[in-house]
Parts: structure tokens; C-alpha cells; sequence
């Protein structure tokens, strides 16, 4: 009895981990399938049956990326989009959240707002791109970083603050009770006291903030196709433009993942909390 | 008496300010004029400048529109199919991978890459996987006697294509919440079900399904919104092709607004799909603000 009992834990521990490696597999080889791709020589690329291990690694893909300025420029631009974005979703998207908090909404008010976050969060974005290219057109800022860097704006501020606002409702108001005894100013409070505590919190927001822009496609794509664009565009280029370039594709395609799931891998502990927390709490 | 002084309320206001103006002008100004939009005759191609106001006649239109209709169908098949999958997936996984061991959580970390990957890119990934001839896929399902089919360049074929990627990329949301939803149940219950006697597959369905139940309904509004609203993966898979056979809702509008500069049907269309959209919202909402 107890034996076969043992004996069908070991086979379920087995079959457990076998579906794990197939998980674990299905994840690791489209991905080191794509780095082999950008390593492949161009006349590798459709050969039947496939060369999955190339015969000679190639770094030309590379090598034409970075002679053609335009990638350097891509590169550059989405790293100027991502790092004002996110500075200035943390800055007024904390700020924000903190003055909603504290100012002892009635819950009915409280209730409007929280449709409100979730109604700009997940509401068709590609009803209000159009009216929003025609607004840059107007402000002549078309094909600029701003462009890019205001729409975002539009999306991860309400995002921040949502996050934010739970996290600041949650923070017991004695905390704050000896630096009002004390004369602080408001400001003092939020900077001295509140702020310190909640910096896990904030990092959590800014790494989520700077993920969401640097993969933003929508909003880039419908205001700037030139001389502002980034990367997300030049990846998504390759396909429409004449013919597929396999190689160019899949190397820049590289140069657009490999950052962010080294950024992942270091941040993944503010990543998770920034990602469950909108779900789980709010 | 408020434990904050009545002078600290002007300084709340000025706090939140910022970005009130910020997402008053970028989301709702817009939102407005699209609103105005979707009355107005006004294709960029013709003019420079909005034709007039048609009442609702780019309404009719759209929903006449052979092209706007089969968007729809195809939105509601990718949608469903990969959101199910998602669901059952990320369920499923997120159980076989509880636990603290640094196995684990290794595991843990592999799986969820997919979701810090650019969509646009996770797009061209998947196209030179599903290539018919030279890709990946296919070359492992001849290894195993199987002829793949033509991923991108048959209609049923290039749906199923989206629907595997918007489960590759997205699994991992599934199984990171409820993950964190399983791990918070308290374990003295499941011990009391276990002293009971109660199987494991028993006390999953009875004990465990109905605590994380309203999670996981929350996490299934959020996903379907979220891939029927998705844009950069099909853009960069199928482009909506073969023909219109991958075209979604989020394409479509796309395509009739920055690539045809239709903009009145684009609007139209656009708040068609609003409708849609805000009622999910709504559902999204109500299931936030239960207690669990």
C-alpha cells in the first residue's frame, strides 16, 4: 500500500518535472533561436531542412547595424524616451498619488477614480492616437522625442499613480504623526519622512514605467517615423519594407530584447511586485 | 479633526496637478476630439482640413464593412482562444512551480521572460520560428513525422500563429498572479482539508479554485483586454495578413487611421470597439472592488 503510494508520488515528482523542462525549453529555444539567426550567414537562412547550428558564426548582421547610423540613432532615441518618461512619471505620478491619499476622499470620489485609472488603462489607445498625432501636427512637434515621450506620459503617469495611491493608502498615518507634532511642513513630510519608506515601492514603479516605454510601439509609431524613431519601429520595419532581411531583423531584434532581460534579470524582484500588484492589490 | 491641518490642503492640490494636466491633455482631450471625429467626413488623402459633419453615417459604414466585420470575428477567435489557454496554462504552471527552493525560482525567473520581451519583437521572432520551410517549428515537427503547415500564409493557419504567440508572450502574467494569489492562501486550510481527507484534486476544487476565483476572474478581463488591444505582435507577425485573414479591431482601426489617413471611419470604428471595451472595464472594476 505505502509502497505503491511512493511509487505513483515518484512518477507524479517525474512527470512534474518533465513539463517544467518542456516550459522551461519552450521559453530558451525561440529565444536562442533568434540569437543564432542574427549569427547566420544570409545564405543559411532558407535552407531546406533549416541550418539550426550555423557552420560559421557571422557578426555582419552587427557589424551593418552599427556601421548604419540610423541604429545608433534608434538606440539612442529610445534610451532619451525611456529615461525622461519614466523621471517624469515618477516624479508627478508620485507626487500625485500622495496628495489623493491624503486628501480624505469621500470613498464615492474615491471609487470615480479608481474607474478612472482603470478605464485610461485598458480603453482602445488607437482611438485617441489619431487625435493625438493631429494635435502634434499642430504643435509642430511630429517626428520628435517629445512627441513620443508626451504620449507615453499619458499612460504611465495614471499607471504610477495608481500603483502609488494603494501603497500610500496602506501606510499607517502614525508615521507621519510625530513629524506633524514636530511643525513639518507638508512637503517636509513627503520628502523626509513618507518617501524613505515607500522607495521600494517607487523603484518598483520606475523599472515597470521604463520596461512599458521602451517597448512602446503605438504612440511612437503614429508620431515619429524618421528622425525621432526608435527602436520598436525599426524592429517592426523589417517586415513591411521590401522582402524580409532575416539577419538585420533578427540582430536588431536582439539589440531590442537582450537590455531588458538583463534589466529583468537584475530588477526581477521589483519587476514581479510591480507587475502582481496592480492585479492583486488596487 | 483630520490629522492633517487645513492649510496642508492646498499643497495635496498642487501635488496632484501635474498630472491631472498631463493626462487631461493627452488622454481625455483626445479622446473628445476623436468623439468629434467620428461624425465628421474627413479622409486626409482628400483634405487637409475635416469635410463636415455626416451625422452617423461613418457609423454605418464600419458596421457594413465587410473588412471591419471579419476584424471583429477575428479579434473575439484570437482573444478567446489565446485567453483561455493563457488562463489553464498559467493555472496550471504556477502550481508546479510553487515553492522556495532556488530551483524554483529559477524557474520561476526563466518562464516569465517572455513578458519583458518587446511585443514588436517576440513578432519577428515568431516569424522566422514559424518560416514553413527554413523555420524552427516546422523542422521539429518533420522530426517527428509531421508535415507543418504553412504558419503564415494560410488564413487558419496565421490566426493560430497569433493566438501561439500572444499565449507564449502572456502565460507568464497568468502565472505570476496566481502565483502570488496561491501562495497567500493560508496553508492551516489546506492542512485542515488534508487531515479531512480530502484529495488534493478535491480540495483544489473546493477549497483553493473558490478563494482564487475572484483573482483569476480579474486576471482574465485584464488579459482579454489586453490582447484585444494588442497592436505590435500582430504588426510585426502577420501584419494582418495573409489579406485581412489576421486582421483584429486595434489593426484595423490602426491601418484605416495611419496608414489609409481615413480619419473619420477610423473614429468610428474606434468607438464602436469603445463600446465594447468599457463594458469589460466596467466587469474589470467590479471584480476589483470585491474582497477577497
Amino acid at each position: 500500500m505505502s509502497r505503491s503510494n511512493s511509487f505513483s508520488r515518484n512518477i507524479l515528482a517525474l512527470l512534474r518535472l518533465l513539463i517544467l523542462a518542456i516550459a522551461c525549453l519552450a521559453v530558451l529555444v525561440p529565444l536562442a533561436y533568434l540569437v543564432i539567426n542574427s549569427i547566420k550567414l544570409p545564405r543559411e537562412f532558407l535552407t531546406v531542412p533549416p541550418t539550426i547550428l550555423p557552420t560559421e558564426v557571422t557578426f555582419q548582421h552587427y557589424e551593418e547595424l552599427i556601421d548604419d547610423s540610423k541604429t545608433i540613432r534608434y538606440f539612442r532615441n529610445s534610451l532619451t524616451v525611456a529615461l525622461w518618461t519614466t523621471a517624469i512619471t515618477i516624479l508627478s505620478g508620485t507626487l500625485a498619488a500622495y496628495g489623493l491619499a491624503r486628501m480624505r476622499l469621500a470613498a464615492r470620489f474615491l471609487a470615480l477614480i479608481t474607474f478612472l485609472f482603470l478605464f485610461i488603462r485598458f480603453y482602445p489607445r488607437v482611438t485617441t492616437v489619431i487625435p493625438f498625432f493631429l494635435v502634434m501636427r499642430e504643435l509642430d512637434l511630429l517626428d520628435t522625442v517629445w512627441a513620443i515621450i508626451i504620449g507615453q506620459l499619458g499612460i504611465t503617469i495614471p499607471f504610477v499613480t495608481w500603483l502609488m495611491l494603494v501603497v500610500f493608502q496602506d501606510l499607517p498615518a502614525e508615521i507621519e504623526e510625530a513629524a506633524i507634532v514636530d511643525g513639518a511642513s507638508i512637503w517636509q513630510r513627503f520628502w523626509r519622512v513618507v518617501l524613505p519608506i515607500v522607495m521600494p515601492s517607487v523603484s518598483a514603479a520606475a523599472i515597470l514605467t521604463a520596461f512599458l516605454s521602451w517597448n512602446e510601439f503605438l504612440i511612437a509609431s503614429s508620431v515619429a517615423r524618421r528622425k525621432a524613431s526608435v527602436l520598436s519601429i525599426a524592429v517592426a520595419s523589417f517586415v513591411s519594407d521590401k522582402g524580409i532581411q532575416w539577419g538585420p531583423m533578427a540582430a536588431m531584434s536582439v539589440v531590442m530584447i537582450v537590455p531588458m532581460i538583463i534589466f529583468a534579470l537584475f530588477a526581477q524582484k521589483y519587476l514581479i511586485r510591480g507587475i502582481t500588484f496592480g492585479a492583486v492589490k488596487g | 479633526m483630520t490629522w492633517h491641518s487645513r492649510h496642508d490642503l492646498p499643497w495635496l492640490l498642487a501635488f496632484v496637478l501635474p498630472a491631472f494636466v498631463i493626462v487631461v491633455a493627452v488622454q481625455f482631450y483626445p479622446l473628445a476630439y476623436s468623439a468629434v471625429l467620428s461624425v465628421q467626413e474627413w479622409s486626409l488623402t482628400e483634405s487637409q482640413a475635416p469635410l463636415g459633419f455626416v451625422g452617423l453615417d461613418n457609423f454605418r459604414e464600419e458596421l457594413g464593412d465587410s473588412t471591419f466585420q471579419r476584424s471583429v470575428r477575428n479579434s473575439i477567435v484570437i482573444t478567446g482562444g489565446a485567453v483561455i489557454l493563457e488562463m489553464f496554462l498559467g493555472v496550471f504552471l504556477a502550481y508546479l512551480t510553487m515553492g522556495s527552493s532556488w530551483r524554483m525560482r529559477a524557474v520561476r525567473t526563466l518562464l516569465i521572460l517572455p513578458m519583458v520581451i518587446a511585443p514588436v519583437a517576440a513578432g519577428t521572432l515568431w516569424r522566422i520560428l514559424l518560416n514553413s520551410r527554413a523555420g524552427l517549428v516546422n523542422h521539429l515537427l518533420s522530426a517527428i513525422g509531421v508535415q507543418g503547415p504553412e504558419w503564415l500564409a494560410s488564413p487558419d493557419w496565421a490566426l493560430v500563429s497569433v493566438i501561439m504567440l500572444d499565449t507564449w508572450q502572456w502565460t507568464p502574467f497568468v502565472l505570476l498572479v496566481a502565483g502570488a494569489a496561491i501562495a497567500s492562501i493560508p496553508t492551516d486550510l489546506l492542512e485542515v482539508a488534508a487531515i479531512d481527507g480530502a484529495s488534493r484534486w478535491r480540495t483544489f476544487l473546493h477549497v483553493e479554485l473558490p478563494l482564487l476565483m475572484p483573482l483569476l476572474l480579474l486576471t482574465l478581463v485584464f488579459r482579454m483586454l489586453e490582447s484585444l488591444l494588442s497592436l505590435d505582435s500582430i504588426y510585426s507577425l502577420t501584419f494582418g495578413g495573409p489579406g485581412f485573414s489576421t486582421y483584429t479591431m486595434t489593426f484595423y482601426i490602426y491601418t484605416q487611421g495611419l496608414r489609409n489617413f481615413n480619419f473619420g471611419a477610423a473614429a468610428a470604428s474606434s468607438w464602436i470597439f469603445m463600446a465594447f471595451a468599457s463594458l469589460s472595464i466596467w466587469l474589470a472594476f467590479r471584480f476589483q472592488r470585491r474582497d477577497w
